[in-house]
């Protein structure tokens, strides 16, 4: 999709939420050879900044630095469908309408809609944030053991975000460390969608 | 200077310090400082010295309040002991207390001796007012850095993803 729609004044940036850094997701980028711009954020500091919980994670942004859509799942291609069920099509049509109509694009929120979406970060969430990032801070620093229980605080004070659980348990033995593993939190969904539904507004054709 | 005897003074600096009960790593706007304290080995809340607040996190106690630059904060006047405290020559700060005051997020480990100062509710919230994109500078694959607002005048589909 990016070398369909680069000249038109629009980048991908692609940010890898990943304490190992360049360790762990550097492999995938250079598998996938990307023409658009691939970041590393060690500190998972763009799902801090944007109140992010899970991955993968989109926000569109204007030409003037507004939000004109906020976080919302953002699958580009199928490879996952048949465990998410959320079909690419939809919302890679969405990006090529913003593309060619700007703000003016039906996808793309009013300031009024997109205050009414956005939320104050709570102060349980907040602390959360805080919480991981001293886990961060320690398992970088060669502590893992001391990092668990900050990592833990954190899933604690806000468990609807995934990444806090994804990203300890990927560094440690989850059933070990955690007693849980994610194929194991997944199953306790019990066939509730593990993503919040898009919000993609029905194409007049 | 004797080779040996600058590999000795240089031992004993490092006993001196790591016999030290009074260090303290503190992670303030991200920058990780260590600082002296006189808080009772176990307590939760951070006191440090006022020439440590300006190493660690540029505020200084001024008569106006607490500052950095423009921005000031002035301490309450009724509680004032509650975030200054002068022992001998020593001013004490006790920063947990203003991190309440200012709200922002404080993690600590009191076994590793390290506390966490989050961003105050104002700086992380400022965007849901004012609609602007945070603003972030991050490395690519070869260590160039890239500021998001550099990509202004252009649409940006900002997206994560991890390895995980």
């Amino acid at each position: 999709m990016y070398s369909e729609l680069k000249g038109k004044n629009f980048e991908i940036i692609s940010v890898a939420q990943d304490t190992g850094g360049i360790k762990d997701a550097g492999q995938w980028i250079t598998a996938a050879k990307p023409e658009y711009t691939v970041l590393i954020d060690t500190k998972h500091l763009v799902t801090r900044l944007y109140n992010m919980v899970n991955v993968p994670t989109a926000v569109w942004i204007n030409e003037k630095g507004r939000i004109v859509r906020p976080n919302e799942v953002a699958y580009v291609d199928n490879r996952f469908t048949s465990m998410h069920k959320i079909e690419a099509a939809p919302y890679l049509d969405a990006i090529r309408d913003w593309v060619a109509n700007g703000d003016k694009s039906i996808f793309a929120l009013s300031e009024q809609q997109l205050k009414a979406q956005l939320e104050q970060q709570k102060p349980e969430w907040a602390l959360a944030a805080a919480e991981f990032a001293l886990a961060e801070h320690l398992y970088q620093s060669g502590q893992a053991a001391a990092s668990i229980r900050h990592y833990k605080e954190a899933q604690r004070l806000n468990p609807d975000n995934w990444n806090y659980k994804r990203q300890a348990w990927a560094l440690s033995n989850a059933d070990r460390d955690y007693g849980t593993n994610f194929t194991k939190e997944v199953q306790k969904l019990n066939g509730k969608p593990y993503y919040p539904p898009r919000r993609l507004p029905e194409v007049k054709k | 200077m004797n080779l040996f005897l600058i590999i000795g003074l240089l031992l004993l600096t490092s006993m001196i310090i790591a016999a030290e009960p009074n260090r303290r790593t503190m992670i303030y706007d991200g920058k990780v400082t260590e600082v002296t304290s006189n808080s009772a080995a176990g307590a939760a809340d951070l006191w440090i010295t006022l020439e440590d607040l300006k190493r660690a996190t540029g505020f200084e106690n001024k008569p106006k309040g607490v500052c950095r630059d423009e921005l000031c904060f002035p301490l309450p006047k009724a509680r004032k002991s509650a975030f200054l405290n002068q022992q001998g020559k020593a001013t004490w700060f006790n920063l947990s207390e203003f991190a309440r005051l200012v709200r922002q997020p404080v993690a600590f480990d009191v076994e590793a001796a390290i506390w966490f100062f989050g961003p105050r509710a104002d700086e992380q919230n400022g965007y849901v007012s004012s609609l602007k994109a945070p603003d972030f500078k991050l490395p690519d694959l070869n260590g160039k850095l890239h500021l998001l607002a550099d990509y202004r005048g252009k649409k940006v589909l900002l997206l994560t993803w991890a390895s995980w």
